[in-house]
C-alpha cells in the first residue's frame, strides 16, 4: 500500500491529486483503509480521520495541515465542496455516455398522487382517510372489535376456558396450584387468554396495516407533509418515520432515532416516543375500549396528541440547539407486494409474540406469589389512593399495576373491567390517557438506556409517570368542575 | 472466510438482497433507514465460505447521522474483501459519487445495479458493459425483491476470491 494508485484518482483537479499524493507520503503508520481515501478525508477535514491520523502520526501531522490549507487556499469554495463536484462531474460524463433516458416518462398518474400526498391541503384529509380505515376501521372496528369478540367471547369463554379449568382441576388436586394455572390471574386464563385472544388480533390486524401501508412509499411523504409542524417540536420531518414506527412498537422505535441527526432531536423524540406515542398492542386495546363511547375517544386523541405537542414544544424551548435542515429521498410510490407484506407481518408478530407471552407468564406467575404472601394485595391498597385520586374505581389499581409491566398488559385489564361494565366513559377516557402517558414496558426501558443512557433514562421516566398521573387528575379533576359526562 | 459488505444509499434493496443472498430475514420497507444496525449471515458459494454484511444506509464517506457512521466503521475497520455498493438504477448519476469513493479504498467492488425492473419501466437503457470498462470493476443488474440476477452475484463474488488469492 506504500505507492498510491493514481489510476481511480484521475478524476480529481491535479492540485488535489498533487495534495494526496504528498498527504500519503506524509502517512507513515500503518492503516486498515487506504491511504487514497485518508488523504482525501484529511482534505475535507472529516473529524474522524483527523483524529485518527493526528494520533497515529504526531509530528507528521502538521505538515498534513500545511498541505491542507495551502490546497485550500487555492480555491474559493472549501475542499469538501470542489471534490464533491469534480466527482459529480466525473459521474456526469459517465452517464450521459452509458445511460439513454426516454424524454417523457409515464410518471404521470404516480406523480400526481405523489403532490396530493404532499400537499397541505390535500395531504392532511389523505392522512385522515388513511387513519380512519387503516388504523380505526381494520385494526379498531375488525381486528379489535370483530376478531378479538370472537376469539376472546365466543372460543375462550365458551369452549376452551371450561375445558382447560375442568382438565386442570381434575389433574391438580391442590387448589392453589390450581389458581396458578387457572385462577383468576392463572397463566393460562389470564396470560395466555391475553396475549392469544387479546393483544394477537390487534397486533396482528395493525402490522398487516402498517406493512400494507410501508410498502407503499407513503412513510416519506408523510414526513414531507408534517415537517413543518414538527418544527415547532424541535424535530424535523426525519423525526415522523421513528413516531410511525412507534405505534407499532415504541421500544423498535426508540432504536430507529439513531437516524436522527443531533443528540437534541434524540433525546426529544425518545422522550415523546415513551410519553406519548401508544404501541400498536395499547393503540388496538384503546380503540377497543373506547369504541362504543366516540366522545371518550375523541378526547383521548385530543389530550395525547395535545400532550406530545406541548412537551414537545417545551423540550425544545429547554433543550439548547437548532434543528438541521430537513432532506429526504422519496423512493417512489410503488404497489405493495403481498408476500412482501406477508413475511414482514408474519416476523413482526413473532416477534412480538416471543416478547409478550413469557413477561405475561411471568407477570401470572408473579402475581400467584404475591398473592400467596399477601404482597400483590398489599400493592394494590398501596396504588388505590392514586387510582382513586384520578376518579377511578378501586378494581382499577389491578390494571395500574398490570400496567407498570407493560402499557398493553394494563390496556388488557382495563378491557376485562370494561366488559363488565365497571367503567363510566369518563373514567375509561382517563384511564386510557393515563396509561397511555405510561412508559410502555421494561423492554423500552432497557432500550432508552442503551440509547441515552441511565441519567436521561431515569429523568425521562420520572417525568413521564409525573405526566401521567398529573393529567390524569387533573382531567377529572376539570371534567368534575364542568360536569361533563362523556 | 470472504467477508462481504452490502453497502449505498438507504432504501436502494440492500435488505431484500441480502434475504434474497442468505435466505435469512431482515425487514424490508419502502423507506429509508428501516436498517440501522449491522445484520450478517453465512452463505457458502460452491466450496467457499462467504459472511454477508447487511448495512444501513450511507450517502458519502462524510457520515451526518449515526446509522452512516455505522456503515463507514464496518468499511474502515473491518476491511471487508468485498463491497457490493447496492445502488437503485434510476438514480444512477445520484449514486455513483460514493462508488467512486469505495473504489478509492482499493477494496474489491462490485457495483450492482438495483431495481433495474423499474429503470426499465421507465424507458431507461443502461450500457453495463461500458460502466464496467470506464470503471474497471465488475457490474452486475439485479432484481432483489424477485430474486434476479441473484445468481450472476454470486458468481462474481466467487470469481472475485479466486482472483484475490491467486
Amino acid at each position: 500500500m506504500s505507492s498510491p494508485h493514481t489510476t481511480t484518482l484521475n478524476y480529481l483537479d491535479t492540485p488535489i491529486c498533487e495534495a494526496v499524493l504528498k498527504i500519503t507520503e506524509l502517512l507513515k503508520a500503518s492503516y486498515k483503509i487506504s491511504k487514497n481515501t485518508l488523504a482525501l478525508l484529511l482534505l475535507q477535514e472529516d473529524p474522524y480521520t483527523q483524529a485518527l491520523v493526528k494520533e497515529k502520526e504526531e509530528k507528521n501531522y502538521t505538515h498534513i495541515q500545511e498541505v491542507v490549507s495551502n490546497l485550500s487556499k487555492q480555491y474559493s469554495e472549501p475542499l469538501r465542496y470542489v471534490i464533491s463536484m469534480n466527482r459529480q462531474k466525473t459521474v456526469d460524463v459517465l452517464v450521459s455516455q452509458s445511460v439513454t433516458v426516454p424524454k417523457s416518462s409515464s410518471f404521470m398518474i404516480s406523480n400526481f398522487l405523489n403532490r396530493l400526498m404532499i400537499h397541505p391541503l390535500t395531504g392532511y384529509p389523505i392522512l385522515a382517510l388513511v387513519l380512519y380505515y387503516g388504523l380505526y376501521q381494520f385494526v379498531g372496528v375488525f381486528g379489535s372489535g370483530t376478531i378479538v369478540e370472537f376469539i376472546e367471547g365466543t372460543l375462550f369463554e365458551t369452549y376452551i376456558n371450561p375445558w382447560v379449568t375442568s382438565f386442570f382441576q381434575a389433574l391438580i388436586p391442590w387448589a392453589v396450584i390450581q389458581e396458578l394455572f387457572v385462577g383468576e390471574y392463572g397463566i393460562f386464563t389470564l396470560g395466555i387468554r391475553y396475549a392469544v385472544a387479546i393483544v394477537l388480533p390487534v397486533v396482528g390486524t395493525f402490522f398487516i396495516a402498517f406493512s400494507i401501508i410501508e410498502d407503499t412509499g407513503y412513510l416519506p411523504r408523510l414526513a414531507l407533509l408534517l415537517d413543518r409542524s414538527f418544527k415547532y417540536i424541535g424535530l424535523n420531518g426525519r423525526a415522523v418515520i421513528p413516531m410511525v414506527l412507534g405505534l407499532g412498537c415504541d421500544t423498535m422505535a426508540t432504536m430507529v432515532t439513531r437516524i436522527l441527526e443531533t443528540k437534541r432531536e434524540k433525546v426529544i423524540a425518545t422522550l415523546l416516543l415513551a410519553l406519548a406515542i401508544p404501541c400498536s398492542a395499547q393503540l388496538g386495546l384503546i380503540l377497543a375500549l373506547l369504541a362504543k363511547s366516540p366522545h371518550a375517544l375523541l378526547m383521548w386523541g385530543g389530550v395525547v396528541m395535545g400532550e406530545f405537542f406541548l412537551i414537545g414544544y417545551l423540550a425544545a424551548k429547554i433543550l439548547p440547539g437548532t434543528q438541521p435542515q430537513f432532506f429526504m429521498e422519496l423512493p417512489p410510490l410503488r404497489l405493495p407486494m403481498l408476500s412482501n407484506v406477508m413475511t414482514k407481518t408474519y416476523s413482526r408478530i413473532q416477534w412480538y409474540f416471543m416478547e409478550v407471552l413469557p413477561l405475561f407468564i411471568v407477570a401470572s406467575l408473579l402475581i400467584w406469589v404475591g398473592q400467596i404472601t399477601g404482597l400483590f394485595q398489599w400493592l394494590i391498597n398501596a396504588l388505590k389512593p392514586v387510582v382513586l385520586a384520578i376518579g377511578l374505581p378501586a378494581e382499577a389499581a389491578i390494571a395500574v399495576l398490570f400496567g407498570f409491566f407493560r402499557r398493553d398488559y394494563g390496556a388488557a385489564g382495563l378491557y376485562d373491567l370494561q366488559t363488565k361494565n365497571l367503567l363510566t366513559p369518563n373514567q375509561l377516557a382517563i384511564a386510557s390517557i393515563t396509561l397511555t402517558l405510561f412508559l410502555p414496558c421494561i423492554a423500552q426501558f432497557l432500550i432508552m438506556k442503551k440509547e441515552r443512557g441511565l441519567k436521561t433514562t431515569l429523568w425521562m421516566t420520572a417525568f413521564i409517570f409525573g405526566a401521567a398521573f398529573g393529567t390524569g387528575y387533573l382531567l377529572n379533576q376539570v371534567l368534575e368542575l364542568l360536569r361533563i359526562h362523556l | 472466510m470472504t467477508k462481504v459488505a452490502l453497502v449505498g444509499s438507504p432504501n436502494v434493496g440492500k435488505s431484500s438482497l441480502f434475504n434474497q443472498l442468505t435466505k435469512l430475514y431482515v425487514s424490508v420497507s419502502n423507506y429509508p433507514g428501516t436498517t440501522v444496525s449491522i445484520t450478517r449471515g453465512k452463505i457458502t458459494i460452491k466450496d467457499k465460505i462467504f459472511e454477508i454484511m447487511d448495512t444501513p444506509g450511507m450517502y458519502s464517506f462524510l457520515p451526518v447521522t449515526d446509522e452512516e457512521k455505522v456503515s463507514r466503521k464496518i468499511i474502515f475497520e473491518e476491511s471487508p474483501d468485498i463491497i457490493v455498493h447496492v445502488i437503485d438504477a434510476k438514480n444512477l448519476e445520484r449514486m455513483l459519487p460514493l462508488t467512486l469513493q469505495l473504489m478509492e479504498t482499493k477494496l474489491n467492488v462490485i457495483l450492482n445495479l438495483n431495481i433495474i425492473d423499474e429503470a426499465e419501466k421507465i424507458g431507461m437503457i443502461i450500457n453495463t458493459d461500458l460502466l464496467e470498462k470506464e470503471l474497471h470493476i465488475p457490474v452486475i443488474q439485479t432484481v432483489s425483491t424477485k430474486g434476479i440476477g441473484v445468481l450472476t452475484l454470486k458468481d462474481k463474488l466467487y470469481e472475485l476470491t479466486t482472483h484475490h488469492h491467486a
